[in-house]
């Protein structure tokens, strides 16, 4: 059944915010966003066609308020709500409340979420679909003893995983059966503090597996697609960090009987829109399901490149209760993408979240270059969400060619003020096991065991220290005239400079 | 003038002319002569041109970059030299616990009175969804606790001393 939208209150922050408020308008769909107060000038703020405070900074108390977000959307005439990914986005619950409020949730049904969402119900309509996933338990584990008995079974190295998890919270892996009880503790508590459910499960702990994951499309008509890989591996800490499209290591053979084992699940569970589903891949090609993402996700940029298709353009239209206008033989990928996840943190430090004003941003630009960002110069960073700044993304023809592309770019890309990743990229990218597609998802974490080495681009000559010597004295002087135009007394004024420079570092 | 510099710790003397900065300038690195010309091109950018190579460096606070790659330096001058020394004092006196970021206070796991361990932790702040433990740099005796539980602190403000 069609439906219209006329304009959709984005009930989310950041960078993904501000991609669903441009693919409306190009849509022609007015846009409603929502912000906090430590987010009232915030780039989403300013693109949009209207805007409302939800509440103080705290998401608890701004952007996951789902009654006020419904309030908002009924006040500013709104017929539907783009969540994002993150705050409301895999909330069941608020997906209902939508549809009880006569709002269109712009994502599946609540009862697909109910399905996919929980990681121990997803196992379940993963086996009922005939999916290969990691041995181990399809439901919660009850005690220690009931771990135990599971773990002896599969045979140890095994991880125990929060079933409401996400982001690496509620995570252990164990080798020994000695160490289980303690761990099946830690999981569960953490589980508990973060998610709000206990439940644990357990499954054997793959060896250097990579992470693949299936983009998914579907409609309200029973068709659904799937638009090729992403390869995930590089993370930290369970984090992404690059993610690319396609993956090196999937060939033709191995995406369809991914993508038609991914697309069988979504259908399983009646599921509608934009989804994911991830999965582990081994070194002999095996693949096993390990969740369903039911929204659109973070990375989504690279798979549009390689597609030549907008995702939330097709979110939209599926809302509409549109068909989906191509078939999967028309889904052709073309080229390779690759994406950064710009985070304010020091890699110097620990990855410390580093928030504060941005004072200086030169982007990059030029051929193949993508990025979806959400801050400016003269914006202050809040402390109070996720710390990604922005996404950078290459597209070349090759592998290789992005790679080239996305060094070169982040050559150009300055954030001044606060402390960035962006250095950290550059490491990854000249290193000859990345460059060689030889990546799992402990592969980061090995690289940043491993004393850093020189990272001077080959064809490049390195800077040489006189010059660093002279520009950093040019920038001195040049302070020293500003904070005393009038003044010949050099000798104050570089006192003065000091003092400010103390004053800054306390 | 002359401007004494640490750069990566290495200590460099650079001699530029007087007068403004900006154009085709005579300047000496350690003695060596240098002609560039400057171009500032807004606060904190500026194009040189040495020899026909070109760099673009940009001051991001206590560092510039060049060509994608970050090099701290350090103004020397009496007082910061002062305040290393202050810095560097060991375990010998007062020393506090500093955030390393803005953030806001989560737990304060310790007292005024409390004894505390080389690496116990002290504070917690929350910022961007990560919590951090910041550590005692010393043992000894807490005599100040400067932060309570849900405080905003800034990058560099003093949670607590140990002496």
């Amino acid at each position: 059944m069609a439906k219209t939208i006329r304009k959709v209150l984005i009930a989310n922050r950041g960078e993904i915010a501000l991609r669903v408020i441009r693919g409306c308008r190009e849509m022609g769909i007015g846009t409603v966003a929502v912000y906090s107060d430590a987010d009232r000038a915030a780039l989403h703020v300013l693109h949009a066609d209207e805007a409302y405070r939800l509440g103080p900074a705290p998401a608890s108390e701004s952007y996951l308020r789902g009654d006020l977000i419904l309030e908002v959307a009924h006040r500013a005439g709104a017929d539907a709500i783009h969540p994002g990914y993150g705050f409301l986005s895999e909330n069941a619950e608020f997906a209902d409340a939508c549809a009880a409020a006569g709002v269109i949730f712009i994502g599946p049904p609540g009862s697909a979420m109910r399905v996919l969402g929980s990681k121990t119900k997803a196992r379940q309509a993963a086996d009922a679909a005939g999916m290969p996933r990691v041995p181990g338990s399809v439901t919660g584990l009850a005690d220690t003893a009931e771990a135990l008995r599971v773990a002896g079974g599969i045979g140890y190295p095994v991880m125990l995983k929060a079933a409401a998890g996400g982001g690496g919270k509620g995570m252990r892996a164990v080798t020994r059966a000695e160490d289980l009880s303690a761990a099946f503790t830690a999981a569960s508590s953490e589980a508990l503090r973060s998610f709000g459910s206990g439940e644990v499960y357990l499954e054997k702990l793959i060896e250097r597996p990579r992470h693949i994951e299936i983009q998914l499309m579907a409609d309200e008509h029973g068709h659904c697609l799937y638009l090729g890989e992403r390869e995930c591996s590089v993370q930290r800490r369970h984090q992404k960090v690059i993610e690319e499209a396609p993956s090196a290591v999937v060939s033709e053979t191995l995406r369809q009987r991914m993508g038609e084992a991914a697309v069988r699940l979504a259908l399983s569970a009646g599921y509608v829109n934009a989804g994911t589903v991830e999965f582990l891949v081994d070194a002999e090609e095996n693949f096993y399901f390990l969740e369903m993402n039911t929204r659109l996700q973070v990375e989504h940029p690279v798979t549009e490149l390689v597609t030549g298709l907008d995702l939330v353009h097709l979110q939209l239209r599926v809302a509409m209760g549109e068909p989906l206008p191509l078939k999967q033989q028309d889904v052709r990928l073309r080229g390779h993408a690759i994406e950064c996840r710009i985070y304010a943190e020091d890699p110097e430090n620990n990855f410390f979240p580093s928030p504060g004003l941005i004072t200086m941003l030169q982007q990059p630009t030029g051929p193949g270059i993508r990025e979806d960002c959400a801050v400016y110069a003269g914006w202050r960073v809040p402390l109070d969400y996720d710390p990604m700044l922005s996404k950078l993304v290459a597209f070349a023809e090759t592998r290789e060619g992005a790679i080239d592309r996305m060094v070169r770019a982040l050559e150009e890309y300055v954030i001044g003020g606060i402390k960035t990743n962006i250095g950290l990229f550059r490491r990854i990218l000249l290193d000859e096991d990345f460059r060689a597609a030889r990546i799992d998802t402990g592969y980061l974490e090995r690289l940043l065991a491993a004393p850093a080495i020189s990272t001077d681009t080959p064809q490049a000559e390195p800077v040489s220290e006189d010059v660093v010597a002279l520009a950093a004295a040019l920038f001195t002087a040049s302070t020293v005239r500003e904070a005393a135009p009038k003044t010949e007394a050099a000798t104050e004024s570089r006192w003065a400079v000091a003092g400010r420079r103390e004053g800054l570092r306390l | 003038m002359t401007i004494w510099l640490s750069i990566e710790g290495k200590k460099r003397r650079v001699d530029l002319p007087s007068g403004l900065v900006g154009g085709t300038l005579e300047c000496s690195v350690d003695g060596s002569p240098f002609t560039a010309d400057v171009r500032m091109l807004q606060p904190g950018v500026m194009s040189l041109l040495i020899g026909g190579r070109q760099y673009r460096c940009i001051l991001d606070g206590d560092a510039v970059l060049i060509a994608g790659q970050r090099f701290g330096f350090e103004v020397d001058d009496p007082r910061s030299l002062q305040g290393r020394r202050r810095a560097g004092a060991g375990s010998e006196g007062p020393r506090a616990v500093k955030a390393p970021m803005p953030g806001r206070v989560v737990r304060v796991l310790v007292a005024v009175g409390d004894e505390v361990a080389e690496g116990q932790g002290v504070v917690v702040i929350e910022a961007m969804k990560m919590q951090n433990e910041l550590k005692s740099p010393k043992a000894g005796r807490v005599v100040r606790v400067a932060v309570a539980v849900d405080d905003t602190v800034g990058s560099g403000d003093v949670l607590a001393v140990v002496e």
